[in-house]
């Protein structure tokens, strides 16, 4: 049994990186004879690995027949694409105009300063890259900062140290006690109605939500935190990082699958009834966070 | 949802949910697009659906997000329904009084708009100066839409346009009314939409042809494509679809920035629910045509914002732009005929179709119809989205909407235009905004206007205004 928050995708900071030849071959697949083909095919495997392992795009050349100078001339043409490994987060301090009046460039140099790198380079513990762009199109908030692809806006030189705190702790811990954009929910199963709350076994000082979790020939269960907000869980079995379960119904045992996949990393939805009206949805991929709640 | 198979069905439809609404329902409105998110809109959202679930006041109140309303500077903001109340730079600790307030018609006075320069209350939004003084068509659109609900778009008169024209018009009427509009490219250039059409219309068939949106909005400063996009994808994708009918293209393609990741993520919602719907992909709503759309990523190449480098990474290839001729129109992506137009001209189709061009041409100058939205960022004190009509001037922007300097310092200069544009010195601030007065004045229409930091050397122009030589130009 393990006791632990679901935590966030852990990003590849390490040489050499173990390219999965399957996954590269899916990912080419995924895009055979789209519009953009080649760029977007990198692109997928720049999400999955946080760069460009040179394994990668060699399977690339191979399997589309493009020559490496044609590949890596993407690659290099490209602004958006890495050669080399990124940190676990990403910080990109916006350089655009409308930033740039704001004060962006002290902005950067405070970054600069309190990560000991330039900018374009990864930190030696291989936790931080910093990165400068050239507009993200929030200029109207100027300077902006986005890290780990959460946005910061008037960000001053004063506010740095504690988002790069922040960013090291995770954007997504919340106080479960005092924090007002955590509150209770009370589910039900969409195909039984029967209500899935566990008030006998409590996550965060409140009753867990109780679901059947089936993954790799396993079967068991999971108390996950009612608290929409809060990501903690206790489950039956130790799910790897990436797994995507398949979430049933202990009640009625049928399968919490909803119509859309996940926007961010397109695994199934789990879809739960909120009592008074609306429609949770978390997702099945161990490690991803997202989640969607739908009032009526 | 079963798929619509006919015009009739999607009328029918619009009347159910048209039916179904309330005008007094409580409600409340908050933008999530990208500045307010970055203002923290996200945590406000979730207070709020906290406080409705706590309170079991699901089915009382309705909460709405919407796209980008244009006030980027007071965000994260709560609008109150039906009353119209504006609540600027919303706390965690405020939604409660203000949900209070809304549930028994009443205001949170500490906590509305208050103009800066008179010091009032502004009860309602549309009372702010900021808003008070533009035209908006196209954002207001956002105002009221959740961009991934299909049937938001359906109840405002979403997909009237392409009903009207599979119903009433042939594809020679459809491009009569683009050009009779006046329409000219958003994106800068200004080239008469209508013309561009016709000029693909007029291409050969037999290989296909491709309409893009280009959505690769590089010039720093400037985001009003992401506003549209996330905000009311669906209006993109509606006269993207009015294009191919009028010019014979059969694909599609929206080539967006890869630093765009929520209009991405709303586009795609909205492409998957428009195909469902049987507004997109073969057989549109039973009228035999057959045309769909894909999105391109960019990745982080402010060049492929020109069109033969757009088509060039559309291929999948770097984006080195070429000589023309051959043009786009005549060989384009995969050398087959291509039409590229920008995000806000494509915006303006369902209106002009709806409204009947007459209508149209009425806003703006001559040889200048619409409306045009502009990024107002810098040191001014509104900064934000605005859409005005074309002739208005370069002052009453900057001071009637942008509420003047932010600072003490006073305002030398705006820049226009991005990198290919130039800066208009404040004594030029009664130049009326249009593509030949800034011409003229050497800069480029361009996406937006800019207060310019305070380091311009006056050399170069008179003070009375006439300019002896090229304006100065940002490199």
């Amino acid at each position: 049994m393990t006791n632990s928050a679901m935590a966030p995708n852990e990003t590849a900071a390490s040489e050499p990186t173990r390219v999965d030849r399957e996954d590269i071959l899916t990912i080419l697949a995924k895009y055979d004879g789209h519009p953009g083909g080649l760029i977007a095919v990198l692109e997928d495997i720049q999400k999955k690995y946080s760069y460009l392992p040179r394994e990668a795009l060699a399977i690339v050349c191979q399997e589309t027949g493009s020559s490496q100078v044609d590949v890596y001339g993407i690659a290099t043409f490209y602004r958006a694409f890495s050669l080399t490994p990124r940190g676990k987060h990403l910080v990109s301090v916006c350089l655009g105009t409308a930033c740039h009046v704001r004060g962006a460039p002290m902005v950067a140099e405070e970054f600069e300063r309190q990560l000991g790198i330039q900018a374009g380079e990864t930190t030696p513990d291989k936790l931080f890259t910093l990165e400068t762009v050239n507009c993200l199109g929030a200029c109207a908030l100027g300077p902006v900062v986005v890290i780990d692809g959460h946005y910061f806006s008037k960000v001053r030189t004063s506010r740095v140290h504690k988002l790069l705190d922040k960013a090291s702790s995770g954007f997504e811990e919340v106080l479960t006690g005092e924090d007002k954009r955590v509150f209770p929910i009370d589910v039900s199963c969409p195909r039984c109605n029967h209500s899935l709350m566990d008030a006998d076994f409590v996550v965060d000082d409140h009753p867990s939500i109780h679901l059947s979790v089936c993954f790799d020939h396993k079967h068991g269960w999971m108390k996950l935190s009612s608290l929409y907000g809060g990501f903690n869980m206790v489950s039956e079995h130790d799910i790897p990082a990436s797994t995507v379960v398949s979430f049933l119904c202990p009640h009625c045992h049928g399968q919490l699958i909803g119509r859309h996949p996940c926007p961010v990393c397109e695994a199934p939805m789990a879809p739960m009834m909120v009592r008074g009206g609306g429609i949770v949805q978390i997702c099945s991929r161990r490690g991803c966070r997202h989640r969607m709640l739908d009032l009526i | 949802m079963p798929r619509l198979s006919s015009t009739r069905d999607l009328s029918e439809l619009r009347d159910i949910l048209l039916s179904d609404r309330d005008d007094s329902t409580i409600g409340i409105a908050i933008c999530a697009g990208t500045a307010c998110r970055a203002s923290g809109a996200g945590d406000i959202i979730q207070a709020v659906k906290g406080y409705i679930i706590q309170n079991r006041l699901q089915g009382k109140i309705a909460l709405q997000t919407t796209g980008c309303h244009g006030f980027c500077e007071m965000g994260p903001f709560i609008m109150t329904l039906p009353q119209g109340a504006f609540y600027p730079q919303v706390k965690l600790d405020d939604v409660e009084r203000i949900l209070a307030a809304v549930l028994l018609g009443e205001y949170v006075e500490d906590l509305l708009y208050r103009d800066p320069q008179t010091g009032k209350i502004c009860y309602e939004r549309d009372e702010i100066p900021f808003f008070k003084h533009q035209h908006r068509t196209i954002l207001a659109a956002n105002q009221r839409i959740d961009p991934t609900r299909i049937c938001d778009y359906i109840a405002d008169m979403g997909y009237a346009a392409l009903e009207k024209v599979l119903n009433d018009a042939d594809p020679g009427q459809v491009l009569r009314e683009i050009k009779d509009s006046g329409l000219r490219g958003r994106g800068g250039g200004g080239f008469p939409t209508g013309l561009k059409w016709e000029m693909l219309a007029g291409q050969p068939s037999h290989c296909g042809k491709f309409i893009v949106c280009n959505a690769d909005e590089g010039d720093p400063g400037a985001y009003m494509d992401r506003s549209i996009l996330e905000g009311n994808p669906h209006s993109i994708i509606e006269a993207m679809t009015i294009g191919a009918y009028a010019t014979g293209a059969d694909e599609g393609i929206v080539y967006v920035r890869a630093e765009y990741p929520l209009a991405i993520r709303n586009l795609t919602v909205a492409l998957r629910e428009a195909r469902e719907y049987g507004l997109l992909g073969e057989n549109i709503l039973n009228s035999a045509m057959a045309f769909d759309i894909k999105i391109v990523r960019g990745a982080g190449a402010f060049v492929c914002g020109e069109e033969t480098a757009l088509i060039r990474s559309i291929e999948g290839k770097m984006g080195e732009p070429r000589q023309r001729p051959p043009y786009p129109i005549q060989k384009g992506i995969d050398g087959k005929p291509t039409s590229i137009n920008n995000v806000e001209t494509w915006a303006n189709i369902p209106i002009i179709i709806r409204q009947g061009a007459k209508e149209f041409a009425k806003i703006g100058t001559k040889n200048n119809s619409g409306t045009k939205i502009f990024s107002l960022v810098g040191k001014i004190r509104n900064t934000g989205l605005v859409e005005v009509p074309m002739g208005i001037t370069i002052s009453q922007i900057v001071h009637d909407i942008g509420g003047g300097p932010s600072g003490k310092a006073k305002i030398k200069a705006v820049q226009t235009g991005g990198p290919s544009g130039g800066c208009i010195p404040a004594d030029r601030f009664d130049l009326p905004i249009d593509y030949d007065s800034l011409a003229e004045a050497g800069s480029i229409m361009g996406s937006f206007l800019r207060k310019a930091a305070a380091h311009l050397d006056p050399a170069g122009w008179q003070p009375s205004g006439a300019a002896t030589e090229p304006l100065p130009r940002l490199a």
